[in-house]
Parts: C-alpha cells; sequence; structure tokens
C-alpha cells in the first residue's frame, strides 16, 4: 500500500535554521462585505516543515480550500502574513505572485486541471513555457514514466480517464521541482484503486524527491497516507493528528462534526453528518 | 509561447472560433465594397465618344465652390451643378484667330419634338429622341479628313439636316418637310412653337451608338432655337496639322483668358456626359457613409463575438492563470486567438465584396444614376483596407474581452467562471451613461433645429444611443428581462417560462451580446426606412392636396414647349392654365452646398391657387413674377422647412445658385408649406427659363370653369396639335416621382438590407453559441424533470424574450432619432407603413428562434447523464 515509507527524513522535525515551506501568521479571509460578510478564515497560524506531507481535513463550510487558496498564493487574506519557504508573499504584486506560481509553487486541482487543447506532454511542460525557459522534455518524460504514463505523452487530455489525468497534473506540479506542491481533493473523483496509485505518488514524491505536499481531502483513507493531519473547523485550527491512521482520522472528523451540528446549525441530526 | 497556446486553442475547437470568423469575414466584404465604390467614385471617368475626333475643348465650370474656413485653413467644398452652365459662342472667333487652330466651332444641344408626318404609318405617339445642335459643329467634331455631308447641301434658314442614319430608319430623304418644336422659339414659328423645315442635306454619323439622332441647323437658327442665343455648352477646336494637343492647349487658354476650363483627354467627357460630375459624388458619398457606418458596426460584432468566445472559457483562463500564466500573457493569447483568424477571414470576405460592390454599381447605372460607360475601379487599396481593419479590429477586440479574465486572482476566477458577475464594471457603466446623456442632449438640440441640421445631428443621435446600449448592455439586457420576464414568471407559460424569466435574468451578460446586434439593427433600418418612408408619404400626402388642377397635360417626350400653357388657357371650358418648368438650384448650408428642387411657373402669379395650392404660409404669391433675363430673378417664394433652415422670412433676400451657376440674390415673397412634394423653391417661368438646359415644360396644369364638362375640356385639349402629349388628371402629376429620390430611397433599402444582414447574422451567431454553452445545464434540467418539450419552450421563451428587447431598445432609438430629423426635413411626425415594420418584427423574431431552435435540438439528442457530467 505505500502509506508511509520509512523514511528518516520524514521522522525528523526540520532543524531550526531552515525555514519552514509554509508558514501561516494570523491569516483571516472574509467573503464578501458588511453585515453579511461570511468569515472563511478566523485567525490561523501554523507552520509546515520542508519534505513533509500534511493533510488538512474538516467539515464542509470549514475553510479548507479557503486556507489552501490562501497559503497557495492564489488567493489574498483578508490580514495576517503568509510566507513560503521564509519569504513573505501576501504583499507581492500580481506579477510577481505569478512568477511563483510557475517555478517554486505546484497546484493540482479536484478537476479540470489540463488544458484541452495541449498534449499531456505540452501540458506537463506548460510552466515552463509559460516561464519562457527552455523545454526540459527529457524530464517531462521522466516524470510522467513516474507516474504511469510513460507512453501518453501525445495524447490530449480529452483521451484520458479521470485517474489518468489527476497524474499528468501531479506530473505537472512537479516538472518545476517547486518548493511546496498543494493540491485541492486530488482524489475525490477517483476510483480507491486510482486514488491509491495517486496518493502513493505524492508519498514517493515526498519521499524520494524531498517535495513539501499539503493535500486538502475529506477521505481519511487519503488523509491516511500523510505525516500529520490538521483538522479545520469554522476557518479555525481545531487540532492536529501525527502518523495518522483511517480510523483514528474518521472518529476525530465525526466528533468535529457533530459538534458543528450542534453548536451552530440545531436541528441537524449529528450522527448523520459524517461525511464532510 | 502565446502563439503556440493561440494556435493550439484554434485548432483544437474550431468551431468555438466560427462565430468570430464568419463575422470578420463579412465585416472584410462590407469594407472591401464601399472601399471599392469609394474608390470607383474617386476615379471614375470616361472616354469622350462625341468629341473623340476633338482633342480641346473649351467649357464653363460645372461646378459651385464655396470657400470654408476652419480657423486659419481654407478649403474648398464643390458641387456638380444641376443643369449645364454656358460659355459665350463669340469666343470661337477669338480661338480661331490663333495660329494653331485649323477651325473652333461652338457646339451646343436642345430637345426637338418631331411632329408625326405622313411618311410615318405607325401613328405611334412614341418620339424618336432627336437632338438639335448647330452645323458648324459638324465639321470640328468629325475625325480629320471626312466630309460633314453624306448628301445634299449645308442647311439655311427653315432648313434641316440629318444624321444619314436616322434619316433612313425614318424614310426620309433630301428634299423631304418635317415639322419639328424646339425650346426656344425661331421667326415662323406657329402658335406652339412649331415649324416645318426641308430636310436639306444628310451628315455623316457622329459614330455614338445609343445616343439621340442629330438635327443640324444652321449656326444663327439652332441659337434661337435652343432658347439661348450667343451661349453655348462647348466650342469645339481643330488643330492645324502638326501642331499637338498640349500647344493647342495652350493658344487656346491664351484667346479664352482665365475663365472658361480648357479641357483635353478623359476631361472632355464631362461636357457629353455632365451627370458624370454627380455621379462621382453620389459614389464617394455612399462609398464612404456606408463604409463607415458598416465599419463600425463591423467592428462592434467582432467584439461582441470574440468576448463571448473568450467568457466561454473563464475556466481555461483561469487554470492558466493558477498555473503561472501572467495578466499579460492571457491578453496575449487570447489577442493572437483573434488575430490568427483576421488574415484568412479578411482575405475570403475580398471576393464577396467584390461581387457586392458590382452589382451595387450595376443597380445604379441601370436605375440612371451613373453613366453608362463607368466602369468599377477595382485595386488593392480596398482590400488592404479591409484585412487591416479586420485585423485591427480583431486586437482591439481580443484585448478588450482580455480584460477581465487576465486581472483577476485565480480563485475569483475558477469562482466567476461558474456564475456571471452581477454588476458590470464601474468605467463601463459610467461611460455608458455618459454616451446615453449625450445622445438625449443631441436629440433635444436636433429637435430645435430645422432641415438640414436636424438631419445630420440624427447620425450622431444614432451613435450616441448605440454606444450606450453596447456599454450599458448587460444593465439593459436584465432590466428588460426583469420586466418583459413578469408575465411570464406568473406562471401563465408554465414550467417553461417562468424557467426562461430566471435564466435570461441571471444570465443577462451573456443575452447581452445577443441582443446588441439585434438592437443597432432595428434601429439603424429603423431609422434608415422610416425616414425614406416617411418622407415618401408626406410628399405624396402634399402632391396629393397640393395639386388641384383638373387635367394635367403631360409629355410622352422630352416636355412640353413654352406656347402650350397659352393655348390651353384658350380652350373653351378651361378656367387657367399653368406650364411648370422644373429645375434645381443650389444653397449653402453652413459649411456645405445642398441642392433643391426648384418648380418655375408661368402666368399670373395671382392665379396659382387655382391649379395649385402649395399652402402659402406667409406672404403672398402675387409679387412673384417678372420678365425673361438674368436680372430678372428678383422674387422668389420657399418652401417653409428651406426657409427655416437657411434662417430667412418674408422680405429677406436669399442667396442661391441657379441651376447653370449663375449667383442671385432674389427676396422672398412668400413661404409654403407643401414643397417637399412640389418643389421647395418657386420662381417665375420667364426668370427662370433662361437657366435651364433645356426649357420645355414638365406639365401645364388647367383647371376648369365651374360647370364645365370635363370630358369636353380633356378631348379639346388633346387637339392642341402638340406632338407626344398626354392628357391625364391630377394624378398624373404624382406619377412623375422625383428620380432622385427615388435613387436615394433605393440606395437606403440595400444599406439596411446589408447592414440588418450582418447584425443578423452576428446575433443568430452569438445566440447559437450561447445556446451550445449549455449542454450542462440542459443535461442537469432533465436530469431534474424537465421533459424535452419543456426544454424546447425554455429555449423558445428565451428567444422571445431576446427578440422583443432588441426590438424594443432598437426601436426607442430609431423613434427618438427620427422624430428630430423628420420634424426638421417634413414638419411632421415619422410615418412608420406597417408593410414594413411588420415583416421586419417578424424578421427578427423568426431569426431568434430559429437561431435557439436548431442548437437546442442537437443538445436534446444528448444523453442526461453524459450531458450533465461536463464532458465535453
Amino acid at each position: 500500500m505505500g502509506r508511509r515509507a520509512e523514511h528518516p527524513r520524514s521522522e525528523q522535525w526540520p532543524q531550526q535554521a531552515e525555514p519552514p515551506a509554509v508558514e501561516l501568521r494570523a491569516v483571516r479571509r472574509l467573503h464578501g462585505r458588511g453585515d453579511s460578510a461570511v468569515q472563511a478564515l478566523r485567525g490561523i497560524d501554523l507552520a509546515l516543515p520542508r519534505g513533509s506531507f500534511t493533510a488538512v481535513m474538516g467539515p464542509s463550510g470549514s475553510g479548507k480550500s479557503t486556507f489552501l487558496q490562501c497559503a497557495a498564493g492564489l488567493d489574498r487574506p483578508s490580514s495576517g502574513e503568509v510566507l513560503l519557504g521564509g519569504e513573505e508573499i501576501t504583499r507581492l504584486s500580481e506579477n510577481r505572485l505569478t512568477e511563483l506560481r510557475r517555478s517554486r509553487i505546484g497546484f493540482v486541482f479536484q478537476s479540470f486541471n489540463l488544458l484541452p487543447s495541449l498534449t499531456v506532454q505540452q501540458n506537463v511542460l506548460l510552466p515552463q513555457r509559460l516561464a519562457g525557459q527552455r523545454q526540459d522534455r527529457r524530464l517531462a518524460k521522466e516524470l510522467l514514466a513516474r507516474v504511469g504514463l510513460g507512453e501518453h505523452g501525445a495524447r490530449r487530455p480529452g483521451q484520458l480517464s479521470g485517474g489518468q489525468q489527476q497524474r499528468v497534473a501531479i506530473a505537472r506540479a512537479l516538472v518545476t521541482q517547486p518548493e511546496v506542491v498543494f493540491a485541492d481533493e486530488p482524489t475525490g473523483a477517483l476510483d480507491t484503486r486510482t486514488a491509491q496509485e495517486v496518493l502513493g505518488l505524492l508519498r514517493q514524491a515526498v519521499d524520494s524527491m524531498g517535495a513539501t505536499i499539503v493535500m486538502v481531502t475529506h477521505d481519511p483513507v487519503a488523509a491516511s497516507h500523510a505525516d500529520r493531519v490538521l483538522f479545520l473547523a469554522d476557518g479555525a485550527l481545531a487540532g492536529t493528528l501525527e502518523r495518522p491512521d483511517p480510523q483514528s482520522v474518521a472518529d476525530r472528523m465525526i466528533r468535529l462534526t457533530s459538534a458543528a451540528a450542534a453548536a451552530g446549525h440545531g436541528g441537524a441530526g449529528g450522527a448523520g453528518a459524517v461525511a464532510a | 509561447m502565446t502563439n503556440g497556446l493561440a494556435r493550439a486553442s484554434v485548432r483544437f475547437r474550431p468551431a468555438s472560433f466560427a462565430g468570430s470568423f464568419v463575422a470578420l469575414l463579412f465585416a472584410s466584404a462590407i469594407v472591401t465594397a464601399s472601399g471599392t465604390l469609394l474608390q470607383t467614385g474617386l476615379t471614375a471617368h470616361l472616354a469622350p465618344v462625341r468629341y473623340a475626333s476633338t482633342p480641346v475643348l473649351v467649357a464653363a465650370d460645372q461646378s459651385v465652390q464655396i470657400s470654408v474656413e476652419h480657423g486659419k485653413d481654407a478649403s474648398t467644398t464643390s458641387m456638380p451643378l444641376p443643369e449645364t452652365a454656358r460659355v459665350d459662342a463669340a469666343l470661337a472667333q477669338r480661338i480661331a484667330a490663333e495660329p494653331g487652330v485649323a477651325g473652333a466651332a461652338a457646339d451646343f444641344t436642345f430637345p426637338l419634338l418631331l411632329s408625326p408626318t405622313a411618311a410615318r404609318t405607325d401613328g405611334s405617339s412614341a418620339q424618336p429622341p432627336l437632338t438639335g445642335r448647330p452645323f458648324s459643329a459638324a465639321a470640328e467634331t468629325l475625325p480629320a479628313g471626312t466630309a460633314a455631308l453624306t448628301a445634299g447641301s449645308a442647311p439655311g434658314p427653315g432648313e434641316v439636316a440629318l444624321d444619314s442614319d436616322a434619316a433612313q430608319a425614318a424614310h426620309l430623304t433630301v428634299g423631304d418637310r418635317i415639322t419639328l418644336t424646339a425650346p426656344g422659339t425661331p421667326e415662323s414659328a406657329g402658335v406652339t412653337g412649331a415649324a416645318s423645315y426641308r430636310i436639306s442635306g444628310l451628315v455623316a454619323d457622329q459614330g455614338a451608338p445609343g445616343e439621340a439622332a442629330n438635327a443640324w441647323f444652321a449656326d444663327d437658327v439652332a441659337g434661337r432655337l435652343s432658347g439661348h442665343p450667343g451661349l453655348a455648352d462647348t466650342i469645339a477646336v481643330q488643330p492645324r496639322s502638326g501642331v499637338g494637343t498640349a500647344e493647342l492647349a495652350r493658344q487656346v487658354r491664351q484667346a479664352v483668358g482665365p475663365g472658361p476650363q480648357v479641357l483635353t483627354g478623359d476631361a472632355r467627357a464631362t461636357v457629353e456626359q455632365p451627370q458624370l460630375g454627380e455621379a462621382r459624388q453620389m459614389l464617394t458619398s455612399l462609398g464612404g457613409s456606408f463604409g463607415g457606418i458598416a465599419t463600425m458596426t463591423a467592428v462592434f460584432v467582432v467584439m461582441g463575438t470574440v468576448a463571448l468566445a473568450a467568457g466561454q472559457r473563464g475556466r481555461e483562463f483561469a487554470l492558466l492563470r493558477a498555473i503561472g500564466a501572467t495578466p499579460r500573457q492571457i491578453r496575449r493569447t487570447i489577442a493572437t486567438e483573434a488575430m490568427l483568424l483576421a488574415p484568412t477571414a479578411g482575405a475570403l470576405g475580398v471576393l464577396p465584396g467584390l461581387a457586392l460592390a458590382r452589382w451595387w454599381l450595376g443597380q445604379l447605372v441601370s436605375r440612371g444614376a451613373v453613366p453608362s460607360g463607368v466602369s468599377l475601379s477595382v485595386g488593392p487599396l480596398p482590400m488592404l483596407a479591409a484585412v487591416g481593419a479586420g485585423l485591427l479590429a480583431a486586437l482591439g477586440a481580443g484585448y478588450l474581452a482580455a480584460r477581465r479574465p487576465a486581472k483577476l486572482r485565480p480563485s475569483q476566477a475558477l469562482d466567476e467562471a461558474a456564475v456571471e458577475r452581477a454588476r458590470p464594471g464601474v468605467v463601463r457603466t459610467v461611460l455608458g451613461a455618459v454616451a446615453l446623456a449625450g445622445g438625449v442632449v443631441l436629440a433635444t438640440v436636433a429637435a430645435r433645429q430645422a432641415g438640414d441640421a436636424a438631419a445630420n445631428t440624427a447620425l450622431g443621435v444614432v451613435m450616441c444611443f448605440l454606444l450606450a446600449v453596447a456599454l450599458l448592455g448587460p444593465l439593459l439586457a436584465r432590466l428588460a428581462t426583469t420586466v418583459l420576464g413578469l408575465p411570464l414568471r406568473s406562471g401563465c407559460a408554465g414550467a417553461a417560462g417562468s424557467l426562461a424569466a430566471d435564466n435570461t435574468r441571471a444570465n443577462a451578460r451573456r443575452l447581452a451580446s445577443a441582443i446588441t446586434p439585434i438592437v443597432m439593427v432595428t434601429a439603424f433600418c429603423g431609422t434608415l426606412l422610416f425616414l425614406q418612408s416617411t418622407i415618401s408619404h408626406v410628399s405624396a400626402q402634399q402632391v396629393r392636396s397640393g395639386i388641384v388642377a383638373d387635367q394635367v397635360l403631360g409629355s410622352a417626350g422630352p416636355g412640353l414647349p413654352a406656347g402650350v400653357a397659352g393655348r390651353a388657357a384658350q380652350v373653351p371650358g378651361v378656367d387657367a392654365a399653368v406650364g411648370v418648368l422644373r429645375s434645381s438650384a443650389v444653397y449653402r448650408s453652413g459649411d456645405t452646398l445642398a441642392s433643391v428642387s426648384v418648380l418655375g411657373v408661368s402666368g399670373d402669379p395671382a392665379q396659382l391657387p387655382r391649379v395649385l395650392d402649395l399652402g402659402v404660409r406667409s406672404g403672398s404669391l402675387d409679387a412673384l413674377g417678372g420678365t425673361g433675363g438674368a436680372a430678372a430673378v428678383r422674387t422668389v417664394a420657399l418652401d417653409v422647412q428651406l426657409a427655416e433652415s437657411l434662417g430667412v422670412k418674408v422680405g429677406d433676400p436669399v442667396p442661391l445658385w441657379l441651376g447653370d451657376g449663375t449667383q442671385v440674390r432674389p427676396t422672398v415673397v412668400a413661404t409654403y408649406q407643401r414643397g417637399l412634394g412640389l418643389g421647395q423653391v418657386l420662381l417665375s417661368r420667364a426668370a427662370l427659363a433662361d437657366h435651364v438646359a433645356a426649357s420645355f415644360d414638365s406639365q401645364v396644369l388647367v383647371s376648369d370653369a365651374p360647370g364645365a364638362d370635363r370630358g369636353a375640356v380633356a378631348a379639346a385639349l388633346g387637339r392642341l396639335g402638340v406632338p407626344a402629349l398626354t392628357v391625364t388628371d391630377a394624378e398624373g402629376f404624382g406619377v412623375q416621382a422625383d428620380h432622385e429620390q427615388s435613387i436615394s430611397n433605393w440606395a437606403n433599402t440595400v444599406m439596411a438590407a446589408v447592414l440588418g444582414g450582418f447584425a443578423a447574422v452576428a446575433s443568430a451567431n452569438t445566440l447559437m453559441m450561447t445556446v451550445l454553452d449549455r449542454r450542462r445545464e440542459v443535461g442537469l434540467l432533465r436530469l431534474a424533470g424537465t421533459t424535452r418539450r419543456q426544454v424546447r419552450g425554455m429555449l423558445r421563451w428565451e428567444a422571445l424574450l431576446v427578440a422583443t428587447t432588441g426590438l424594443l431598445l432598437g426601436g426607442a432609438i430609431a423613434w427618438t432619432t427620427l422624430v428630430p430629423v423628420t420634424r426638421g426635413i417634413t414638419g411632421s411626425s415619422p410615418y412608420i407603413p406597417t408593410a414594413v415594420a411588420l415583416p421586419l418584427a417578424v424578421a427578427v423574431v423568426v431569426l431568434a428562434l430559429g437561431s435557439t431552435a436548431l442548437p437546442g435540438r442537437a443538445l436534446l439528442r444528448a444523453r442526461p447523464v453524459e450531458a450533465a457530467a461536463g464532458k465535453q
């Protein structure tokens, strides 16, 4: 299954000299304005070390996707700071952020990751192309082989299955050898076996390439591949779990979900609200 | 890099670019057509036929010129004269004295009426066209070495020589007598101006097929018969052997001085075909104005289609932004995609554009607006302009369309891709409000102006409003669909109707790009067509109420001689008879020149109201009158609208140029209402006759004495012995429609059709694109339980809402523009014939319904589950 390779690096805490891969300080995010404003994030403070695989979980409406987008620089928090590799990105201009996205951050969405008009290989090389760099075809082929799609380089996304598309997306996210890869429910639309393959790939990236991965998910099994799980509820951190296993993750989720149901949405049955 | 992305998108999904491609193709065709017409107008020339063997001609300047000041510069505006300006015939002697000149003769033409002779057995009243000319011109216009006479001798007083071909065709020969009537009066003329001439000889043919046959008179006889003794249309000059054209021209210039023009080469054709000047002006203004409007429409449309296509791919651009594309890269990608289409579309549009220009010119020639020798001037300039304009439009459209997807933060873009933003941008709203305000202000200003000024402001009004509609499109669409959707939402049209109402309101922005072309075509076509219909309607009304005569005498030939009115007045039972001579005049309106119709009426002006009720508003017609001669154009009556345009009232002098270029300043003695239908300037016939090309009356209006038998009077009038006379009642007057008006009507209709067609194509294309993009939505609807029939119904109601909104907005713009303009031109409110308005509205509705039904059917064929899953 390859859930968590026994690798010394993933067991260690990083040296204090090395800045954390991702750091959030008092990050708040408001949607809308005035009285109808919704607080998606209520002051998040956290630091994620290099070479770690972190899963972020929580009931729906907990702010998972917003957290990911703020951490990745896709969205600007209303207040607070976000640092990537020790460098503050919240005050960067849109152009500088774009450059970051090309070189130091990789992003995998739940769906619609690939441009339908380009081939698989062209999609993988897209970040380099956008940066105006020379396209490293050898690296692309190697990454495609590593995700198990070595012969599919000339196909178009429309000819691939959902799982294959996700794997291409991972290859693309890794092609610039980024510091951090953010994944928003990467296995949400996949069947169990493909999901396992994709998660294995992500785990491999962390173990052998030293990548840092932050993954949002609602699936306890997926979360168990990570080094640790962060729980979000109502826009705030609601606990962590080191070296998770699916059962304990699921238990935590049930507790969180029923707490949320009892607190905010009085009437809805707590026991029924398992799936986030 | 952006090139590669752009090329890949276009190659991968060509269908989504089809709309922009078609729009660019049409734009290119229209710009090519109008540019070619413009070029033809600027370069049109004819080769002289009649004067092909005459190297140098002397003629008067056939245009009116005024100098217009713009600050420190002055430019000249000119306008071709409606009638012929003449030169002094005595110049021929001065020219003949020059050393290089072999011979110089004054040449002029005048129409002739041929009385039926015994030799003509067919007995029909058809007139063979016959033109009178002075005999000495025959020698000077034939090729060197050709003898003028082929039989007989030169004509003397009381004699005439005919073209040999014409004589043969009419079975006439030397020695026969024919009776001819000319505009001027010879000494031996009968009471109706007819005189008998003996055919003294036959003249060699001049070789101009299709032209009228010539009848040659002795020079002084010809002068008197033409009605302008001492004046000539042109002086034909032949050189001595060995003298070149340039040298000859120089000598002639020396002889005549600075006034008249010395013409060589192709310029000589302007003497033969005086309407060449007008034709060139018409082609130029047609090409220019139509080209301008069409290009603006094309740019609007291309922007709409490109923006729509880009909007539909919002998710793709959001993804690109998330992966690391800068806003600049996104903008360049979209712009490059648009520009990839432009060259091919532009090139493909050139051939249809040329075909359109060719057809248009052919129609103008067959309607007599353009001389038949003028051919289309096909050159690379209009085509390059068309392709260039397409490129620019595509580029501009691409950059504008890319503004939003490029600027957003990726998370925003991902959210927005699903639901469209409720409020349009601030800048856009402000600009739109400014344009709307500007349109309203201009409309109020136009309402207070009169005549030409109002008409000129009309274009500004339409443009402002259309700009406002384009900018405020989504807001207006939302408003309109909310209001129009109320009945639907109440449930009277079932679930389909209320779904349609909600859909259109939520997706107003996307629908705005379908509504805007409909608004444009309705506004343009409405303004063009209904302005023309109002003018025709009011003219017809004015003619009907203005002609109070009981009989109208007309001519199947060139016209009626001057004495007919007097003869008709003496027929028993006739109360009054007035001859009507038609011409045109030119006046200055601000910085431009314009022409007006002129009516010259014979006899005592106090008798005029018995046959012609002009609706006199101020002053009195009694003071109108005078004897012949230029000095006698002392009094004039004007149409009320014209007087307001010129800012004159009774008692003021008004500066005018008569048809032959003579400048006069008559005093206004009266203003009247019915000028549009009857004639906007009223002069006495005697004063006008010296300034027209041929002073044949076009009609004589006769009113009967009370109690007289109409039939008997009509029969008596018919026996007046005037060749080609027709006797009708008041209806016959209106039948002689204004030639110019009918051409401009036809031109308007063609423009409206072309512009309308273009906008219709754009609208259909946009509707199709919006429907095809809703595959997922339709799938979801069907999964939720909507039947196929309900979905079709929903699409139909949406199409109806779109069509109705477009028609209402476009109609409102057309109405707001038309009211001040028609008030300025005709003094009444617009006349909208149902026979034109209804088919237009129905066509728009059918178009909208068809463009949604067809793709809708395609969508409904898909299986709902697949469609809802979003497998594109």
